[in-house]
């Protein structure tokens, strides 16, 4: 359903991205793991055109199309075939919750505004915030904003959901909340290219694991495989730091 | 002088005074609805690093801000109606320059210097909402005029209203400069009526109280829409 | 009266006028003097426990900010004299020069007041909590690690309020002081009010340049005594 073909993309001298390719198929689930500064939000941007790719290609479904030569009408389409999760949720600030979900689809999508509202109302309900349609951000908690942040996403009904590490600012205590409404609309059936650095997350939920290090994807498999027989050196290497005892309990 | 003041001349005077408020307010808020999207456009040119534009802007902003208001206004109004007569000659319109209104100089003088101050204001305010809100619109579907006019502009002016406001009460203070164009604003009538009798002290008082009064009313009332627009604030991080 | 524009007026009317900024910098002095000691007397007052000198400080502010400097100006230059004179003081042969420093120390003062607060209030607290921790005591605290900090926070604020102050000056004139601004005037007067566009070009050009010249100055101070916050950038 989405096919990325040999991306590369360098700022300055500095090569972040140096020819990655990647298949997912609806309903696909993949974590992208690897060391930060491997270059996995630079991914994610440039399929989100938020960053413009220096060569590659993107098969969209039906679509092809040039990441570094893309024309503003093909950059929209694909912008409205995908939706992105913020690390720091980037919620709008002049606009309360409800009208943050809704903005996309009354604006974006020229959707009737009753019938945007109804949309806006059932997704926020299935991230848990029903009492919190007319909230700002500024009177959520990191947890509650980046739940609008995936409602947001949601309710465009996107092809595919882009989440760049969507729990890494939160306090410890608030990252399951998130992890917990991400796994629902996984179960949905959701298809998700998800960064993160939560481990759990990548084992009960991903069907596919990708490691990335140095701009180019290293190893990719099953979460059983991956996590159980990595074949990579660097996957190890990388494993053995991230999940000391785990590792350790496997071999 | 020392027989106290004069206080059926301080009662009269402030009416007369009061006068001129309407002046004062019609250039306030003309030279405000100019420059405020004036001052936007401009801070745009240089947080792009448009060429020429920003050069333009960066240039404009030193010198509005390096250079009393007075003598601006003095430059404006021994200029352009030396460039008026230039063209009306040229074209042949007969029309004396020196009956054009003042009101026109005291526009043009303070919708220039008001946009220079906006453009700093708004420099600053733009780099304050974050990339993130753009990059989100766009997320979202929005196109860049539409993620401008909706996400964008709405969270400049909360963030620069403080300064903003600060702007307004600086403009409407220098309005009382319009004597030196001989504007019929709330100085000069005031500096009139005390002409015939020398009551100085009483008719810079008017003038102070109704400074006063309006300047007060307008913080009062920018404050009051910082509190209605707390809530747009930027939301904590975690 | 001739109304062409001849740009050698302009060139002509600047070194004319420079040796009078003498005055316009002797002013600005004394009223910066005199200002940020009034200005600090506010802010101590203003963050003080005493809820009535509070009050004082902020409503002493809220006047000077609503108060155009030609008004005040004026207040002081007819309105000292009438009160001193109550007192037995003739100070109608003063100079204009000592109204002006009386309306721009008190317009100062209240600048300075807020520029003074807003830094020391920018301090987080936990640099106190840590000075006293480490054992220096409350006022080894306050002098070598709040008033440092403090310091670096106000000189940008120190440089507009200064500049602010330079400008708003240039209005001394009205009173009669004879500085760049007054004799600027003086100049077009002698020449039948013809030519003034040229000569008040001149004494922008001046402005202008001294503006420049105190904002790269306050930029370099900056430079120089910021050295220690680069750390907090780079963290
Ligand atoms: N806008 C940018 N300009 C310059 N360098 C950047 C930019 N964005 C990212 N980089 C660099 O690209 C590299 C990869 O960054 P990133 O994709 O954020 O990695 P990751 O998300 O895996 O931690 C880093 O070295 C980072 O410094
Ligand atoms: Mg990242």
């Amino acid at each position: 359903m989405l096919e990325i073909q040999s991306i590369k993309k360098s700022f300055g001298k500095n090569t972040v991205l140096d020819g990655v390719n990647l298949k997912i198929e609806k309903g696909d689930v993949v974590v992208v793991l690897g060391p930060s500064g491997s270059g996995k939000t630079t991914l994610l941007r440039c399929i989100n055109f938020l960053e413009k790719a220096d060569e590659g290609k993107a098969i969209f479904g039906d679509i092809q199309v040039d990441l570094h030569k893309a024309s503003k009408k093909q950059i929209n389409t694909i912008r409205k075939r995908t939706a992105f999760v913020f690390q720091n949720y980037n919620l709008f600030n002049n606009k309360t919750a409800l009208e943050n979900v809704t903005e996309g689809l009354i604006i974006g999508r020229a959707i009737p505004k009753d019938k945007a509202i109804k949309m806006g109302k059932e997704a926020l309900d299935k991230v848990g915030l029903s009492e919190k349609y007319n909230a700002y951000p500024s009177e959520l908690s990191g947890g509650q904003q980046q739940r609008v942040g995936i409602a947001r996403a949601v309710v465009l009904n996107p092809d595919i959901i882009l989440f760049d590490e969507p729990t890494s600012a939160l306090d410890p205590e608030l990252v399951g909340e998130v992890l917990e409404v991400m796994k629902t609309i996984a179960k949905e059936g959701t298809t998700m290219l998800v960064v993160t650095h939560e481990m759990s997350f990548a084992k009960d939920v991903a069907n596919r694991v990708i490691f990335m290090d140095g701009g180019v994807v290293v190893e990719e498999g099953s979460p059983k495989e991956f996590f159980e027989n990595p074949k990579e050196e660097r996957t190890q290497r990388f494993l053995r730091r991230v999940l000391p005892e785990d590792y350790i309990y496997n071999i | 002088m020392s027989n106290g003041l004069d206080f059926e001349f301080l009662i009269d005077t402030f009416f007369i005074a009061l006068s001129g408020v309407p002046v004062a307010m019609i250039i306030t808020v003309i030279s405000l609805l100019i420059a405020l999207p004036l001052g936007f456009l401009l801070a745009l040119t240089r947080i792009n690093k448009m060429p020429i534009l920003s050069q333009f802007s960066r240039v404009y902003v030193s010198f509005v801000r390096g250079t009393p208001v007075i003598v601006q206004i003095f430059i404006i109004y021994n200029s352009v109606p030396l460039l008026l007569a230039t063209i009306f000659e040229k074209y042949n319109i007969q029309m004396n320059v020196y009956d054009v209104n003042p009101i026109w100089y005291a526009l043009i003088v303070f919708s220039l210097n008001t946009t220079a101050t906006l453009i700093e204001v708004f420099r600053s305010a733009i780099n304050t909402v974050s990339k993130g809100q753009l990059e989100a619109a766009y997320s979202v579907g929005l196109t860049t005029v539409q993620a401008f006019i909706r996400i964008i502009i709405p969270q400049t002016l909360v963030v620069g209203l403080p300064n903003i406001c600060n702007a307004t009460v600086n403009l409407i203070k220098a309005t009382s400069l319009g004597y030196a164009m001989s504007l019929p604003e709330i100085t000069l009538k005031a500096q009139v009526a005390a002409n015939a009798s020398y009551n100085y002290i009483e008719a810079y008082m008017d003038i102070f109280i109704i400074y006063l009064i309006i300047c007060s009313l307008v913080e009062y009332g920018f404050k009051r829409m910082e509190k209605r627009l707390r809530k747009y604030k930027i939301a904590p991080a975690a | 009266m001739e109304k062409y524009f001849d740009a050698t007026y302009i060139w002509e009317s600047i070194p004319t006028l420079i040796p009078y900024l003498k005055v316009t910098f002797i002013v600005a002095g004394l009223s910066v003097l005199f200002g940020s000691l009034l200005g600090l007397i506010l802010a101590v007052m203003k963050l003080g426990k005493n809820k009535i000198s509070q009050n004082i400080a902020h409503g002493y502010t809220t006047v000077l900010r609503c108060t155009p400097s030609i008004v005040l100006l004026f207040l002081i230059y007819y309105g000292v004299p009438a009160i001193a004179i109550n007192f037995g003081i003739n100070l109608n042969d003063m100079s204009a020069a000592f109204f002006v420093v009386i309306t721009f120390t008190l317009q100062f003062g209240a600048l300075m007041s807020e520029v003074i607060r807003s830094a020391y209030e920018s301090i987080d607290k936990g640099q106190y909590e840590a000075a006293v921790s480490v054992g220096l005591s409350n006022t080894q605290a306050y002098w070598r690690i709040i008033f440092p900090q403090a310091f670096v926070v106000a000189l940008p604020n120190f440089g507009n309020s200064l500049l602010e102050l330079m400008k708003e000056g240039a209005l001394a004139y009205t009173i009669g002081l004879i500085d760049v601004m007054g004799k600027a005037n003086l100049i077009i007067a002698g020449n039948y009010n013809s030519h003034a566009l040229e000569i008040y070009i001149g004494l922008s050009i001046i402005y202008w340049i001294l503006s420049i010249l105190i904002e790269q100055f306050f930029l370099k101070l900056e430079k120089i005594f910021s050295k220690g916050k680069k750390n907090l950038k780079t963290v």
